[in-house]
């Protein structure tokens, strides 16, 4: 087998030793520049590359001009990817919830369309979701979609929409009716007229999040992602890839950085160094498990709010960690630590805060009744 | 051994310690053959056996045989065990030296040091012992939580008490998963760590759910405490275990990846 294709089977063993082989030969490694501008360039130079080689399209349909394979196959890209620092993980892992929802929930022709232009890096894209007025109670959102012949009209607002100044399309959640079946799904072209953004400033420094604005936005009535009212299914049929494949790639992406900590660390605090590695070390063993289990066919559902917790507390850890054994550097150095200490702050916010994920345990999981 | 064949082991082992502990019990799962299980099919007999004596509350000098089996040395005898603090001690197999630890029904008393022993396979084994531990107390916090009523509520109806519960099943989750994947030694010493950690999360936030009831000799809950600090002290505490893998980290310059895709 030549190191320049990827492997004609699918086990995981081999497309990993062909993806490794071939990136060894082809530096992917992004420049001194650091700005978002900069990430976002890098992580389509990325896509492309890895699309055009094909080791993008394993564990993706035919339908969308993927290779088929297992979806572990992704996971194991993006973690190669996140070890060898060639994309920023979180931006990276994007794919793995938007690319899911529109084979899900787009019309054939569509995702066929588009869902490619995503994988080969050619348009970054955004998920409209949360609101001002709707965050953890998500189903409250209230950005309205009105039907006006043959179209809808969409007015409201979003926030922390990841990429929406980048974005070329929009998976986007409207009101169409009360109630949790009164959400609808939209994928929303971003230079349709009546569209703002308005780039997020956050206590991290990188404008990664931005307000988005819909005022009297015209969406044709194929755009909608399954019928009306199935938004909230779409959006709860999210979390097994949040929780599969974008945690192995930030899981991935902690154990870099823990590295990097033993190695310019002075302090020889043996007791909290190892107690970073063994929060690492769980959550990975957990994600493991995660993985193997939707390998085999089952259902992901509350059981995955473990191991959210197990992430974000690691991921605390881990940054608390950074700065008690580099006393000092991310307070008086410009270092690429500071902003990473910094966003580890949102780790227990985003994707569904530390309490909600405890309310998902306490109700599913250890059956305790209502509140 | 299939699916059905591991339950009713399961059960028959669950039954078993229901009925005895200690020295009656070494005797009864001798009766059923559990030398011949450890030493031909340890991966199943170690797991199930250990979280079941956690579970059930009960006690036996088992891991002596563990540390036996896994030496290639006859099993039903003891031997020096490390303990935290650079202390030794034998786990003896009758019941006539209880009485002098935290855990009184432990027959377990300091000796001078041993030679080495293999650890991975006797942590392995605590760590199980520890998360059954950890469930009994999630078990017994949980139903006083749905049974009892303060302010005409439930007290698992308030969010501070349903957030501990939550912590703690999220502690023994995380722990079992490094069990299952301890196939080494470094493995084998996290996995404990975790145990360890977990069960004495448990103990924590389980004592705090029970409130007075929990405090009082007459509720089972202070057993599992004790067990629990007793046996993670044994071959290693969580706090010792973890310093010693951030010294690993540190002499080997990066974090080693245990599992894999």
């Amino acid at each position: 087998m030549s190191v320049t294709s990827p492997p004609g089977n699918m086990d995981v063993g081999g497309f990993r030793w062909g993806l490794r082989a071939w990136l060894d030969e082809h530096d992917l490694s992004p420049g001194p520049d650091h700005s978002l501008d900069a990430q976002v360039a890098q992580l389509a130079r990325v896509r492309r590359a890895l699309f055009d080689a094909d080791w993008m399209r394993y564990g993706w349909p035919a339908e969308v001009r993927g290779l088929g394979g297992p979806a572990v196959l992704r996971a194991v890209l993006g973690e190669e990817v996140a070890t060898r620092e060639l994309a920023e993980p979180g931006i990276y892992s994007m794919i793995e919830v938007l690319a899911p929802t529109m084979i899900s929930y787009a019309p054939p022709a569509l995702a066929a369309e588009m869902v490619p232009r995503l994988l080969s890096g050619r348009e970054q894209w955004c998920q409209g979701f949360s609101e001002p007025g709707s965050g953890s109670d998500l189903a409250s959102l209230t950005t309205r979609a009105v039907p006006r012949d043959g179209h809808w009209v969409i007015n409201g607002q979003k926030v922390w929409t990841s990429l929406a100044q980048f974005a070329a399309r929009c998976v986007l959640l409207t009101r169409t009716a009360p109630g949790h079946n009164g959400i609808t799904a939209f994928f929303v072209d971003m230079d349709t007229p009546g569209i703002t953004v308005r780039p997020l400033r956050t206590m991290h420094g990188v404008d990664e999040f931005a307000e988005v604005f819909f005022d009297d936005v015209v969406v044709p009535a194929d755009r909608m992602l399954g019928q009306p009212g199935d938004g909230w299914r779409l959006a709860m049929d999210l979390l097994p890839h949040e929780r599969s494949t974008c945690f192995w790639h930030r899981i991935a992406h902690l154990y870099t950085r823990l590295d990097r900590l033993v190695a310019e660390t002075s302090i020889p605090d043996d007791a909290e160094l190892g107690a970073a590695y063994l929060a690492l070390h769980t959550v990975r063993c957990r994600s493991h498990a995660t993985q193997r289990r939707l390998a085999e066919g089952e259902r992901l559902g509350a059981e995955t709010s473990v191991d959210k917790v197990l992430l974000a507390t690691a991921e605390q850890r881990l940054f608390e960690t950074v700065r008690d054994l580099l006393p000092g550097v991310l307070e008086l150095t410009d270092t690429p630590w500071r902003s990473e200490y910094l966003y580890a702050k949102a780790a227990t916010i985003y994707g569904g805060t530390a309490e909600i994920q405890r309310n998902i345990i306490a109700r599913r999981l250890l059956d305790l009744g209502r509140e | 051994m299939d699916a059905a064949e591991r339950d009713l082991l399961a059960e028959t082992l669950r039954k078993t310690m229901t009925a005895a502990t200690g020295q009656a019990l070494d005797a009864s799962l001798t009766d059923l053959g559990w030398a011949e299980l450890l030493a031909e099919q340890p991966d199943i007999a170690v797991p199930l056996t250990f979280r079941l004596l956690g579970e059930t509350g009960a006690h036996a000098p088992l891991l002596n045989d563990v540390l036996l089996n896994a030496a290639g040395r006859p099993v039903g005898g003891t031997l020096p065990l490390p303990y935290t603090g650079g202390t030794w001690v034998v786990w003896e197999r009758d019941d006539s030296a209880a009485g002098t630890t935290l855990d009184a029904e432990l027959p377990l008393h300091t000796v001078p040091a041993g030679p080495p022993v293999p650890l991975a396979a006797g942590r392995v084994a605590l760590g199980w012992w520890l998360v059954g531990t950890g469930r009994a107390m999630l078990a017994l916090a949980r139903q006083h939580a749905v049974d009892r009523v303060q302010f005409g509520r439930p007290l698992a109806s308030f969010q501070a008490v349903r957030h501990r519960l939550a912590e703690t099943f999220v502690a023994l989750d995380g722990a079992e998963v490094t069990l299952v994947a301890a196939t080494d030694e470094l493995g084998a010493l996290l996995a404990k760590a975790a145990a360890g950690q977990a069960a004495l999360t448990a103990a924590r936030h389980c004592q705090q759910v029970l409130g007075g009831v929990g405090f009082t000799a007459e509720h089972d809950l202070h057993r599992h405490v004790r067990r629990a600090m007793v046996l993670d002290g044994l071959l290693g505490s969580a706090r010792e275990l973890t310093r010693e893998a951030g010294a690993l980290l540190r002499a080997g310059g990066s974090a080693p990846r245990l599992v894999h895709l």
